[in-house]
């Protein structure tokens, strides 16, 4: 029994340490933020086009916001590969999709096929924040956001990725009207509501206030504006609607086209 | 006594293994770290780089895209190879510049190789087209990505040059191990990213301005800051080696130039106690 | 930082700062006390605040309390902001090796003087062991500081008046604690000016 006894305590007192494993680790940080609004007929979606590992700017420019279809545009942030990979993905079910039933996806069908791929690698996850931005079904602008397993719910914005901390507040002030209360005998703030010019100007302001204050975020940036059927553009395409500096592109349709129209508007930021 | 073994590179070395100090040649059983265990779990894919190269510069410029990358192949601090090539053709209008390992990298250009025999094939039979820059860096990338998915990486930054003939226009982008993907108008790999793409985008961005709309850099202008920063990275970085390449990539095909050297200056060296000779 | 929570930002305004901070004390996640003050006051042009770790909120600020006391019997005059934040910064320093854990923000209006009549309003504020930055702007700290940059960067413009400046900083305090959940339980926002300060407590998000 004393034997017995010894054998283990004796084992016990080895050094249990495991060797220092240099296990590959198969993920990075590319840095960058990501933002969509939603309107009552638009959404836009942005990102900067920094691509940064640790204190190296890899590239200053690189996408992360994607046009899917007509009204789907979607903004990745995190890893940049598991980024790149999953947007291909993501373009690959929308063809097979159409292939199949002769229309494009709808967003909300989107948003949960996103939902399901990112769960699909729920034990392997794509190391990537999702924001999908566009026009629903029934002509409302929408923002969906993600984590990287799948959760994901409807908004009126949101912000994510490195600069997420310093956003998210901003808009939650100036979209949600949060700690704000509309003077007696006025009207109530609805979030949502807002015209595309202070949506545009409060994209711009976050993003220069992120680049001022957080080193990840820079380069330049790129909105893209998703309209919806008939709804007019001279909020954005009209003399003077846009602020100094802005490049603005429209980008054709990618089907047959049921009157949604996206654009695109570039804008330089500090590369410091 | 440090140990020179790359796996274990810089600890000390278990005292009961006190023969071959030096290990110049891969041992499959080396100890690592310093315990008794053998265990190691189940065999796994995951490896380290045991014979690597360094950085690979690549600039675009006036006409084509010029990558630089010296002849060494280190086996950890041992410079062991003297003579490698890290830059290799694929067809008429790519080239790959490759860092990190070199037994990794003799295994793809093995496989694109190959699959590029396949392809010219291909193209003389039929008005099937020939491999792009773009579309072999696309390829890189997935199987870059793939092999990182797998847990199973090739274990390289590669810099990918080319000259597209459809748009009439350079090409140049990087992949690594992990399947993180980016273009530029300068890159560089490993310590080229830190000591030679300020000077590569400081030079670019001289002549064609940040947005690149202004003028590029002449042929000759561009070789000339890529041999200064070949002779940075001599200087600085431990692992590097005075006999390098570089390749120049434009619409009449690749130009890999004969090894040469930069020209240094070591006379400061002198003064320095413990560098030069000892006056006192 | 992460112990108790707690957060506290300056601004400089037309002839006037501010200061504010949340009022939760709490034990990590755990909020304990929705009346635990960091701003303190120095004189009646001078304020700071003490976000950190909450015993040393009270050691920091009864040290200080000492020190500008004898300051002020020595001298014979109030001390400037200027002094006071080279007073607080040397205070951090002589524990180099074993730290307050508090980044102290200091906002204060300095008293004209022959030399200079005009002075500019005054902020500054240090890590823990006393590196003093001094803004043109703002100064946060705390565990709500990336959040209070963020809105602080989109919301604050030069030369507010006293009550623009008591709404810029109201907002951004209030809207970055609500997305810190060591940070809110409340809020006090001081605005120093020439002839008084203004102290409000700030309904605020209990959650």
């Amino acid at each position: 029994m004393a034997l017995y006894h010894n054998q283990p305590m004796a084992h016990a007192q080895e050094p249990t340490a495991a060797p220092i494993e240099h296990r590959f680790n198969p993920y990075s940080d590319n840095g960058g933020s990501i933002l969509a609004i939603a309107g009552t007929d638009f959404s836009v979606i942005a990102g900067d086009t920094r691509q940064s590992e640790g204190y190296n700017i890899q590239t200053r420019y690189a996408r992360k916001v994607w046009q899917l279809t007509d009204k789907a545009v979607l903004a990745t942030n995190g890893f940049a590969a598991d980024g790149n990979n999953f947007v291909k993905r993501v373009k690959q079910r929308l063809e097979w999709y159409e292939h199949a039933h002769h229309k494009p996806m709808g967003l909300k069908s989107i948003a949960r096929m996103i939902q399901t791929m990112l769960y699909g690698k729920r034990f392997f996850p794509y190391y990537v924040y999702n924001i999908l931005g566009g026009i629903e079904e029934d002509g409302s602008g929408a923002v969906y956001s993600f984590d990287p397993v799948g959760s994901y719910e409807r908004e009126a914005c949101r912000a994510a990725g490195a600069a997420q901390s310093l956003i998210q507040p901003f808009l939650d002030n100036q979209i949600y009207f949060k700690n704000q209360q509309p003077e007696p005998g006025s009207q109530p703030f609805i979030p949502g509501n807002l015209p595309l010019a202070t949506v545009l100007s409060l994209v711009v302001d976050s993003f220069t206030s992120a680049t001022e204050r957080h080193i990840e975020v820079g380069d330049g940036m790129e909105i893209y504006i998703v309209m919806a059927r008939d709804r007019t553009t001279d909020d954005l395409l009209g003399e003077g609607k846009l602020q100094k500096g802005m490049e603005i592109e429209e980008l054709g349709t990618l089907g047959e086209g049921q009157g949604e129209r996206t654009f695109l508007v570039r804008q330089a930021l500090k590369r410091d | 006594m440090m140990s020179q073994h790359p796996a274990t590179w810089g600890q000390p070395t278990p005292a009961n293994s006190s023969f071959n100090q030096f290990n110049t040649f891969p041992l499959p059983q080396t100890q690592r770290g310093q315990s008794s265990h053998a265990h190691h779990g189940p065999v796994g894919h995951t490896q380290q780089p045991l014979v690597t190269g360094t950085s690979v510069l690549g600039l675009k410029y006036d006409g084509g895209v010029m990558i630089a990358a010296d002849n060494l192949a280190s086996y950890g601090s041992l410079a062991r190879f003297r003579d490698i090539q890290r830059l290799h053709p694929l067809g008429q209008h790519t080239l790959l510049g490759v860092a990190g390992d070199m037994s990794d990298f003799q295994w793809l250009k093995k496989e694109l190789d190959a699959l590029l025999r396949e392809e010219d094939a291909l193209a003389l039979t039929d008005s099937h087209p020939s491999l792009s820059p773009k579309n072999i860096y696309e390829l890189l990338s997935n199987l870059f990505y793939a092999r990182r998915s797998k847990m199973n990486p090739v274990w390289n930054a590669v810099l990918v040059g080319g000259w597209d003939k459809v748009k009439k226009e350079s090409f140049l982008a990087y992949v690594d191990l992990l399947g993180t993907t980016y273009t530029a108008p300068t890159l560089a790999t490993g310590f080229g990213a830190h000591l030679a793409q300020p000077l590569l985008r400081e030079a670019y961005e001289a002549k064609a301005g940040i947005d690149g709309n202004g003028p590029l850099l002449t042929k000759e202008e561009a070789e000339k800051v890529l041999e200064d920063c070949m002779k940075v990275l001599f200087y600085r970085d431990a692992r590097s080696l005075n006999k390098y390449q570089i390749a120049t990539i434009t619409s009449e095909g690749v130009d890999i130039s004969d090894s040469k050297s930069a020209d240094t200056y070591w006379k400061f060296a002198e003064g320095l106690r413990g560098y030069g000779a000892q006056t006192q | 930082m992460e112990n108790n929570g707690g957060s506290v930002v300056a601004m400089i305004g037309k002839d006037c700062v501010a200061i504010a901070s949340d009022l939760r004390l709490g034990n990590q996640a755990v909020g304990i006390a929705s009346n635990f003050d960091k701003v303190f006051p120095v004189n009646d042009k001078l304020y700071y605040g003490l976000p950190g770790l909450a015993t040393d909120v009270y050691t920091l600020k009864e040290h200080l309390r000492f020190r500008v006391n004898m300051y002020r019997m020595k001298e014979e005059r109030e001390i400037t902001p200027k002094t006071f934040t080279h007073l607080v910064s040397s205070t951090l320093y002589e524990k180099r090796f074993g730290p307050f854990f508090i980044e102290p923000v200091v906002a204060g209006l300095p008293t004209p003087t022959e030399l200079d009549p005009h002075p500019k309003p005054f902020i500054s504020t240090m890590d823990t062991i006393g590196c003093v930055t001094t803004p043109k702007d703002f100064a946060v700290a705390g565990t709500a500081a990336d959040k209070l940059y963020g809105v602080a960067e989109g919301l604050w413009e030069p030369d507010l008046e006293p009550e623009d400046l008591f709404e810029t900083v109201s907002q951004t305090l209030l809207n970055a604690v609500d997305r810190d959940a060591l940070s809110g339980w409340g809020a006090v926002v001081h605005i120093i000016t020439h002839d008084k300060v203004i102290t409000r407590t700030l309904r605020a998000r209990m959650d």
